[in-house]
């Protein structure tokens, strides 16, 4: 091969561009700290990273989300351990109404504190948060949910529920509706109801209700009704008759009620499935037992029978809000987990970024370094053989 | 005796010559084009025939150049090759900043903007975090439009070089033709000599219009070069030059095209592969267009899948949401050379059935024909082109508003231009449709076991959509809704209103279910809007929003890749070109040192023969001197 000085001079220049040029791209990794700063220096990482940057981004949001979840839960059990509380003060003050001892204006001196936690009742109903949201509206967040009536309370929310993102797949709920926390109450011992009639004339009191056998029960409405001061009888199919002892359950259909006192012929006790009884129903009906104090013997019976109602309606509800509050706990609980879970995997994200984008800062520096020496090896030749000539020697 | 020092002279003259074309060598070792000289010399033959086997002294027959045109034709063609790719590369590296590793911002916006969704599902009736959103979306609009704008630049980048190279390939033509004449004059009249300052200056023309465009040469016997490009269109033929001009797509004025004459009918931009101009027009069709298409792509999977979710929520007045984006619809541009005034419109039916690449409609003897601009393929179609039966394929339906000329053709861009066009045509915070447009519920009261599941909106069109209803069981296999009645069955969907709902299980009589319009505090659209980000939109519904600009960083960067490994490879190609014709026609100092001695030692010689020659003619002028006295 003939070489000639032109392309030799040539060759080396272009050498020496694309070394200086391998070395500048090098300089710029090593500056940045970046492995690459354009897609094409590695088109596949890039790609990945964009995506990984992405999935991170959003990861922190579900952190966030899960902050904001937290702090509508955090208020949503402070309201309900104030709903407790209140129930708790509602229990003890009906027994103590119910103790047989207080005087009217005793019961009256009760009716008036039961009035005043009905209104600590209904602002509990409609807390807001810190953004002026009512928590217990469900969705409909921007007008108070509970108003009272005069036979207990309206629910103007409904019956949605707010979830929030805290996970790739997993919604948490960020509150309870009012009807949930209020509403859905079973009254009675859960299963049924046992109401004296409005004309009995005896002094019969309901005592202990239970279920003995779920499978026996039909959920059908029943009466019972005193054939005599002893002799009662019950409209199941066929009639169940039995005597009459107080203070001895009368068992049926898999039910067991215990009366108390001297009913009096043509007294009944209706046996219905429960239904749903509002807090402030329960309340209300607190109220107006206790309004209407009267010292006959009937009309202690009465009041006996209403405040026995409400004791129900109020273990009830004081179960319900224990479990609304367990949820809540839960779900406190599920967000600090996922939350936990976001950390280690931003953490581990973060490390696959860095592992893709980074720069090997070893290996950069080596490869200058051998960079460098090749460059400086490429220009000690060319001067080298760049003083080969024939010329020289001709004198 | 006058031999004798006809002889010398002869030499003195030839060897003087050749130092000449020996010094001129070493002034032009560093001249581009020069091709090495060396002269060609002879016995000369006496007037009368040889005498006794002496020849008559030494002549120059000719100075030749040392050139092959195998070689040199090898060098233009992969000069061309590498200019076609130099070109390229200059054009993909700036597409390859241009989208960087976040598709040019795009991706970074979209996920502020997926999340600004998660944060108004958090607190659905803050104004602060709605307000937040509309700006999360305006950056991302912005971030469409820079990147796709600096994409469109590339264009106009493109068109001023086509622009220069045409103009530098006619005055590099023109040069051709011009020495092509006096090429032929100075070999008709040099007596057998070349005329080889002509023939470097042509050749280093030609070297440098291969640089420009590809080209192939034939050389006629009377020493012309005829010039010809593309697919064998004549560039040079002798001394004629057919003149190369730029003129506007027929779909697109914005875009140049090369054509051999003022008239659309020569454009001959597609046989043009190589060369600096080969290399624009690859780079447009293969890099820039196509980037645009995918940028596109994800601006029209973005834009109309938030809005189909807007439309399907309630804003904060109460109102079905409106298009949070304006909506993009396809391009269509009629050609410039149809001869009907027939116009398209073309509308997308299906975001994940599109594919990304423009078409283009042909109407010939009656029938369409849809061609895949990108790829070349025929496009399988169905329908007429009439509004009632539009011409759909690939996720379009392309109406026409009559039956074109044959022979017209529109192109259709479904994408092109789409990620320019991206804007948020909602101002106002309040218009972002946060809550679902419908919410079920099972009456308080209800016994029965049966629940109702999310309502669906079906027809956002439907007047009553938000009318409340209530849905009441008559009986366990019965209900009435809206004033009729209907079997019940378990799990089966419930359409009214335009909406669907299911309720499934077992119903008492007298149980009720309603679905009303979405309270200000619902937030499931919203937290629909934000899982947006991994719902898979575009190709066949398999990739999201999100997930696409990761593809576009990652093909982009691949092209970037492809072509400096591409470049990397030519070079060597070419340098080893370069090499084989330096190695034939370059000057090589050691040789010419060499030659300078050669020539300088015969020229002392012949010198010395005439030194010779003249005491041998003393002598015998003395001898005749003495013979006098």
């Amino acid at each position: 091969m003939r070489i000639t000085q032109g392309l030799e001079q040539t060759q080396f220049i272009s050498a020496l561009n694309s070394l200086e040029s391998n070395i500048a791209t090098n300089q710029n990794d090593i500056s940045t700290g970046l492995a690459f700063t354009t897609p094409s220096e590695n088109p596949a990482a890039a790609g990945s990273v964009n995506e990984l940057d992405q999935v991170l981004s959003q990861s922190q949001q579900f952190s966030t989300n899960a902050t904001s979840a937290n702090s509508s839960l955090e208020t949503e059990s402070n309201a309900l351990g104030q709903l407790q509380t209140q129930l708790q003060s509602l229990y003890s003050l009906t027994l103590e109404a119910n103790s047989g001892t207080e005087s009217a204006s005793n019961l009256s001196a009760i009716g008036a504190q039961v009035t005043q936690i009905q209104n600590t009742l209904l602002s509990v109903a409609n807390t807001q948060d810190g953004a002026g949201n009512y928590i217990f509206g469900g969705y409909a967040t921007q007008a108070a949910p509970f108003a009272l009536t005069a036979t207990g309370a309206t629910y103007s929310g409904d019956t949605g529920q707010a979830k929030v993102q805290i996970a790739a797949g997993e919604t948490v709920a960020t509150g309870d509706n009012g009807d949930v926390v209020f509403n859905q109450i079973k009254n009675g011992n859960g299963t049924f109801t046992v109401t004296a009639g409005t004309g009995n004339t005896g002094s019969g009191v309901i005592g202990n209700t239970s279920v003995t056998n779920a499978a026996a029960y039909d959920g059908k409405p029943y009466t019972i009704s005193f054939t005599g001061p002893t002799a009662y009888s019950i409209n199941t199919v066929p009639p169940t008759t039995g005597t009459y002892t107080s203070g001895q359950a009368i068992a049926f259909d898999g039910v067991q009620i215990t009366l108390s006192g001297a009913p009096a012929t043509g007294d009944t006790f209706a046996v219905d499935p429960s239904t749903n009884q509002s807090i402030f129903t329960t309340v209300q009906n607190l109220i107006t037992a206790l309004q209407s104090p009267s010292s006959s013997s009937t009309g202690k019976a009465q009041l006996n029978n209403a405040l026995a109602g409400v004791l129900n309606g109020l273990t009830q509800a004081i179960t319900n809000t224990g479990n609304v509050e367990a949820q809540v706990g839960g779900r406190l609980n599920a967000i600090t987990t996922a939350q936990s879970v976001a950390t280690s995997q931003q953490t581990q994200l973060q490390t696959s970024i860095s592992s893709l984008q980074s720069l090997d800062y070893t290996s950069a520096v080596t490869t200058l370094t051998a960079q460098q020496t090749q460059l400086s090896a490429a220009m000690q030749a060319y001067t080298l053989t760049q003083g080969l000539s024939l010329f020289k020697y001709i004198q | 005796m006058s031999d004798l020092f006809q002889i010398s002279l002869s030499a003195l003259q030839s060897f003087q010559t050749a130092i000449s074309v020996t010094s001129n060598n070493i002034a032009n070792a560093n001249t581009p084009g020069y091709a090495e000289e060396s002269v060609d010399l002879s016995n000369e033959v006496a007037a009368g025939g040889l005498q006794l086997g002496i020849g008559n002294g030494v002549e120059v027959e000719s100075v030749n150049r040392a050139y092959s045109a195998l070689a040199e034709n090898q060098l233009n063609t992969s000069q061309s090759s590498l200019s076609a790719l130099t070109s390229q590369q200059t054009l993909t590296n700036q597409i390859d900043n241009i989208v960087g590793t976040t598709a040019g911002g795009v991706s970074t916006a979209l996920t502020n903007y997926y999340n600004a969704w998660s944060t108004v599902a958090n607190d659905p009736t803050s104004t602060a975090a709605r307000q937040a959103l509309l700006g999360t979306a305006q950056s991302l609009a912005q971030a469409f439009q820079t990147t796709s704008g600096q994409l469109q630049n590339l264009n106009t980048q493109i068109n001023s070089g086509i622009t220069t190279d045409v103009s530098q390939i006619n005055a590099d033509a023109q040069s051709i033709a011009a020495l092509n004449a006096q090429i032929t004059i100075g070999t008709a009249n040099g007596g057998g000599q070349p005329p080889n300052d002509l023939l470097d200056q042509r050749d280093s023309i030609i070297a440098n219009l291969s640089t420009l465009v590809g080209i192939s040469t034939t050389t006629d016997s009377n020493g012309a070069v005829n010039v010809f490009i593309g697919a064998g269109q004549p560039l040079v033929l002798q001394n004629t030059v057919t003149q190369l001009t730029t003129v506007p797509n027929q779909f697109d004025a914005s875009q140049l095209e090369i054509s051999t004459a003022t008239s659309q009918g020569n454009v001959i931009s597609n046989s043009i592969t190589s060369g600096d101009l080969g290399g624009l027009l690859a780079a447009r069709s293969q890099a820039v267009t196509p980037t645009l298409n995918e940028l596109g792509q994800i601006a029209v999977g973005l834009t109309t899948s938030v809005n189909a979710q807007q439309n399907a929520g309630l804003d904060l007045t109460g109102a079905l949401g409106a298009n949070l984006f304006t909506t993009l619809t396809p391009a269509v541009t009629a050609s410039s050379k149809n001869t009907d005034a027939t116009s398209a419109s073309a509308a997308i039916t299906s975001v994940g059935a599109l594919t990304g690449d423009s078409y283009v409609l042909s109407y010939k003897s009656g029938a369409y024909s849809l061609t895949d601009q990108q790829t070349g393929a025929a496009v399988a179609f169905t329908g007429t082109g009439t509004s009632a039966n539009p011409i759909t394929a690939d996720g379009l339906a392309i109406t026409l508003s009559g039956t074109p000329a044959s022979g017209d053709e529109f192109l259709i861009q479904p994408t092109t231009n789409a990620a320019g066009n991206v804007a948020v045509a909602l101002t106002n915070p309040s218009q972002l449709a946060a809550a679902g447009a419908l919410q079920t519920a099972a009456g308080a009261n209800n016994t029965g076991s049966a629940t109702i599941g999310a309502a669906s909106v079906q027809t956002p069109s439907n007047a009553n959509l938000l009318t409340p209803t209530t849905i009441t069981f008559s009986s366990p296999t019965s209900y009435t809704a809206g004033g009729n009645t209907y079997a019940y069955t378990s799990g089966g969907n419930i359409a009214l209103n335009g909406w669907q709902v299911a309720i499934s299980g077992t119903p008492a009589a007298g149980d009720t279910f309603t679905v009303q319009p979405g309270a200000a505090g619902n937030n499931q659209n919203a937290l629909a809007l934000a899982g947006q980000a991994t719902l898979g939109v575009v190709d066949g519904g398999t990739v999201s929003v999100s997930g696409a600009t990761s593809d576009l960083v990652t093909s982009v960067g691949t092209v970037a890749q492809q072509t400096n490994t591409a470049v990397t490879a030519q070079t060597s190609i070419n340098t080893q070109a370069k090499q084989t014709v330096q190695s034939i026609s370059g000057v090589n100092l050691d040789d010419e040192a060499a030659s300078l001695l050669q020539w300088q030692q015969a020229y002392q010689a012949s010198a010395q023969a005439f030194t010779i020659g003249n005491s041998v003619f003393t002598t015998l002028m003395d001898s005749i001197n003495g013979t006098y006295s």
